[in-house]
């Protein structure tokens, strides 16, 4: 139904009850403090077994053999695989539009591509004699000379990682986005030009929950409670390498314990998990360690930047060209679509006239990098944010007007082919900029003070342009009403701990005018609710949210075209509310949804109500039109983060202080639960900027648990402040964005400029640890990790078109 | 491995179960006891998500033998709501959103019953250092500590009405 459901029929905000308040609880909320929610680790059958992984030491080597015979004759062991149970060799992607391209082996019989890829799996009868059994495989591996630098990985004597013989040097992904005026005029009649590099690090996810999976066998059909942000998605690649049609595995997500992305990719574990339970015909469960956590699942990407950029000479933004590198890791999955993403960006928060990207995803033996809360809009905006500063600088322009020139209006359309709705982006600059007292603090800071800013923009429902189908895009809701007037609601969005199952209730709720109570909702089960097709690049509250408000919409459209007739006047003249069906004109026409329900019924001959729904976004595949031209969304969000802090000048220590973060968010639906997202994204992305740094040697993280890689305490948190209430989005489910993945990108930049400010010193990479900010004041380079992006343009240019 | 008779009082129940010597408290209450409230996070003392309270301590169960439990009172977050009724930090979490995923709840929550039980009116600082091991990926830790806030006044304001 889409765009063209009748929204004749839509709540007018004047009858909202429920939504925009803090009046309604999480649906799940007691089972989570109760400690009664069950999450996958939390499934437990009388006679399950538990799986365990054999990986790979080494980063890239061949598999001489595999003997597996001491174990299999341990007692307890029930089940051993290797890469010949699969027989069906089909390999295992993210997105069922790019299977052709799915390049990792579910379990390798020939060349291991990261530390910790998957050689084979053991199913035993307790942890203790699983991880026995896994030392007793005995593997001999040829290792071979890994490559660890995306540039080196780009050289024409690097080895192959991937596409044998196809002459991709590595490239995995390749991303170009131009569009707009003659980018050569604009940088030649620029008032100001710069030329800037940029690095940003590895970090994880670190979702409270490691990933795992619980499978059965029974009746020829695989029942797999996963730890997922895409159920249906897992659901195609199970039965593409199992060698079964869909209709015999079932993928259901239990209460999952934080995702970021990190649960966006379909594993060979779960794989694994689901064919032993097969061969076995018994229930087994497989529950990742932290270290394989961090090891063997995804990571951010670490991206190389170049960006040059032009400006008038009154500071207006003119045009842009830039380059991005991706380390990918060996393995492609959802960290594909994180290269056209980089380009999609750099677009944001500003007008311009040209633009043109280019962007290249390589593969190398690091660890795999995927999507990670913004997909790669924590490490564009880092770049891209700190390129606008520096050049507010050299062109003496206070920072908050700087972005308020080019800033993006509402209903601007970006020569890439943005279309922006609803945008409050200086609205959210204005409100930073005074929160945080930048007119009275400007200029009075003593040394090591600061105060920095950064302005972001991000996709609010995307479809992926990639995605173009909606039948592979979006999110379907059923709505059933029963004669009492309650409501079973069937959705298939992911809620990973966001809040969504709890926001898509209250939707419907709010629609049908019914208390939440009243609704019974029943989510992400691929055999029982209806298609979606994951959490990721916030579809959630845009897409889902829009599906289940027009469920509601088409349940009570069908109730009051059967009541309006029996009152004389127009079913479009009628509303749910309070637990009634009113008339909006006539205050003595009403009764209580039963008793409308039990007369529908009666008129019906005995059926049910049930009303459909589903939203997609709307685009077209220009995508591959060459230059990448189209609108990745039906609307955008857009964030200001703004922060003051000291640096101790003697340690490079940071002390932040205060955090103040505007976000465009549209209307919100519940306050607490933005406010919450809000609050995790600054937490996440002070992370991301001052504590945490996946440290690798030769593709090894070497710092694969918490004690190592430090995640921020309730001691480090600084006050935070947030601000979200501007204008109500058009499209938006009641009006709303997103407010819970963009907001994660403007915390680091925001960091880097107050360090700046601090200190006079230009920053271009992360992490913002001490030794960094220490080395950083004392002229010292950081070769922790090599930034190989070449400032020189004809040496880079070899990277960019190594074909010419 | 050897095994002995475990004997101790579990969320208020005097309970006994065969243990290897070597079986962690955790384990031994998710897979063999089936109170699996107390979540697995790190398995190595960090992230707090095992937080269950010893003799009114909270500690790592993770890191905790089961042994070591001999004769002493476990309470696990099975066990703080009474006759039906949620302790006032469940309340609290659920009434100001102080949770999204979930997984560090349980744990955090030990921690605060832990420190309030020792402590009615804490300050900020003495919260945040309260649950300063137990990690929460999702919230940003501010609307846990509000939460932990409003159940200490909640506590002392029951307190004084009794």
């Amino acid at each position: 139904m889409n765009k063209d459901c009748d929204k004749h029929y839509f709540k007018k905000p004047e009858f909202y009850r429920l939504t925009g308040g803090n009046n309604y609880v999480r649906i799940d909320a007691e089972d989570k403090v109760t400690g009664h929610g069950k999450y996958v680790g939390d499934i437990m059958f009388p006679d399950m077994l538990t799986g365990r992984m054999v990986r790979s030491p080494y980063a890239y080597a061949r598999i001489k053999s595999i003997d597996t015979s001491e174990a299999e004759k341990l007692p307890g062991v029930k089940c051993i695989l290797t890469a010949k149970d699969f027989e069906w060799k089909s390999k295992v992607g993210n997105g069922e539009f790019a299977a052709e391209f799915a390049d990792k082996d579910v379990l390798c019989s020939d060349l291991v591509k990261q530390v910790g890829d998957d050689i084979a799996a053991v199913a035993a009868i307790d942890e203790e004699t699983a991880q026995r059994a896994v030392d007793l495989i005995k593997v001999e591996y040829e290792v071979l000379e890994g490559v660890f630098d995306p540039f080196k990985a780009m050289e024409d004597d690097a080895p192959e990682i991937q596409w044998e013989g196809k002459g991709i040097h590595n490239i995995g992904m390749k991303s170009i986005m131009k569009a707009g005026t003659d980018i050569d005029e604009e940088f030649k009649n620029a008032a100001y030009v710069q030329h800037r590099n940029y690095k940003t690090h590895r970090m994880v996810h670190a979702a409270m929950e490691p990933h795992g999976a619980v499978a059965t066998y029974r009746n020829g059909e695989y029942t797999i409670w996963m730890s997922t942000q895409m159920a249906y998605v897992d659901q195609f690649w199970y039965a593409r390498c199992l060698g079964v049609p869909e209709k015999c595995v079932r993928v259901i997500k239990p209460l999952v314990g934080g995702g970021f992305g990190g649960k966006l990719d379909s594993y060979s574990f779960g794989l694994c998990a689901a064919k032993m339970a097969e061969l076995t015909g018994r229930p087994v469960r497989m529950i990742l360690t932290r270290e394989e956590v961090f090891q063997t699942t995804r990571n951010r990407h670490p991206i190389y930047m170049h960006i040059d950029t032009a400006f008038a000479a009154d500071g207006k933004l003119l045009a842009k060209k830039c380059y991005h590198v991706l380390d990918g890791g060996p393995y492609g999955g959802s960290g594909v679509a994180a290269c056209a993403q980089s380009t999609l960006w750099a677009n944001f928060p500003y007008k311009i006239n040209s633009v043109d990207f280019l962007a290249h995803r390589v593969y190398t033996n690091n660890p795999s990098s995927g999507a990670m809360r913004g997909y790669t809009a924590c490490q564009v905006h880092y770049a891209h944010d700190l390129n606008m500063q520096y050049a507010a600088d050299q062109l003496g322009i206070d920072p908050v007007e700087f972005r308020k020139i080019s800033a993006a209006d509402p209903g601007y359309v970006a020569p890439a082919g943005l279309s922006i709705t609803s945008c409050a982006y200086k609205e959210t600059l204005d409100t930073a900029a005074r929160e945080i007292g930048w007119y009275e603090r400007k200029g009075k800071m003593k040394k090591g003070e600061g105060i920095g800013f950064a302005g972001t923009g991000f996709v609010s429902g995307t479809g992926f342009a990639v995605l173009e189908a909606p039948n592979q895009s979006s999110a379907c809701v059923q709505c059933r009403l029963n004669k009492r007037g309650m409501v079973t609601l069937y959705i298939g969005s992911h809620d990973i701990g966001q809040g969504s199952d709890t926001v898509m209730t209250a939707i419907v709720a709010e629609e049908l005018g019914l208390q939440m109570s009243d609704v019974k909702t029943f989510m992400s089960d691929t055999f029982l609710t209806p298609w979606d097709s994951g959490s990721y690049g916030s579809r959630v509250t845009f897409l889902a949210g829009n599906a289940a408000r027009r469920a509601a919409v088409d349940a009570k459209r069908q109730l009051f075209e059967v009541i309006a007739p029996m009152w004389g006047v127009m079913p479009t003249t009628l509303e749910c509310l309070e637990g009634k069906v009113i008339s909006k004109e006539n205050a003595e026409l009403q009764m209580s949804m039963a008793d409308a329900m039990f007369k529908y019924m009666t008129v019906k001959g005995g059926d049910e109500l049930v009303g459909v729904g589903s939203f997609y976004h709307r685009t077209d595949d220009s995508q591959y039109n060459g230059v990448n031209t189209t609108n990745y969304a039906p609307a955008y969000s857009f964030s200001t983060g703004a922060v003051h802090l000291t640096l101790d000048e003697e340690t490079g220590v940071l002390d932040i202080d205060e955090f103040v973060f505007a976000h465009d968010c549209g209307r919100a639906l519940n306050r607490r639960a933005v406010e919450g997202q809000l609050e995790g994204s600054i937490a996440m992305g002070l992370g991301y900027a001052v504590y945490e740094h996946n440290v690798t040697k030769e593709g090894k993280i070497l710092n694969p648990n918490f004690r190592d890689y430090r995640l921020p305490t309730a001691l480090d948190m600084p006050k935070m402040r947030t601000f979200y209430d501007f204008t109500p989005d058009e499209e938006g489910p009641l009006g709303a964005k997103e407010a819970g993945e963009g907001s994660a990108a403007p915390v680091a930049p925001a960091i880097a400029n107050a360090v700046n400010m601090a200190t006079g010193i230009y920053l271009t990479e992360l992490p913002l640890d001490p030794e960094h900010l220490w080395r950083a004041m004392h002229g010292l380079k950081d070769d922790r990790i090599p930034n190989h992006m070449p400032e020189d343009d004809a040496e880079r240019e070899r990277y960019m078109h190594p074909d010419d | 491995m050897s095994k002995r008779v475990l004997s101790f009082t579990l969320n208020g129940d005097p309970t006994e179960v065969i243990v290897k010597d070597n079986m962690t408290l955790l384990d031994l209450l998710r897979d063999k006891l089936g109170l699996t409230g107390t979540k697995k996070g790190c398995e190595q003392g960090e992230c707090g998500a095992c937080t269950v309270m010893l003799d009114g301590k909270p500690v790592n169960s993770c890191c905790t033998l089961a042994v070591e439990c001999e004769g002493r009172e476990v309470v696990t977050i099975e066990g703080i709501a009474k006759g039906g009724k949620l302790h006032p930090i469940q309340r609290q979490f659920i009434e100001k959103w102080a949770l999204q995923c979930g997984y560090c709840t349980p744990g955090m929550i030990m921690s605060a019953k832990a420190l309030l039980d020792v402590n009615p009116h804490p300050t900020e600082l003495e919260i945040r250092e309260a649950i300063e091991g137990n990690l929460c990926r999702c919230t940003g830790y501010a609307k846990i500590v509000e939460a932990i806030q409003a159940a200490a006044a909640e506590m002392n304001w029951e307190e004084g009405k009794a």
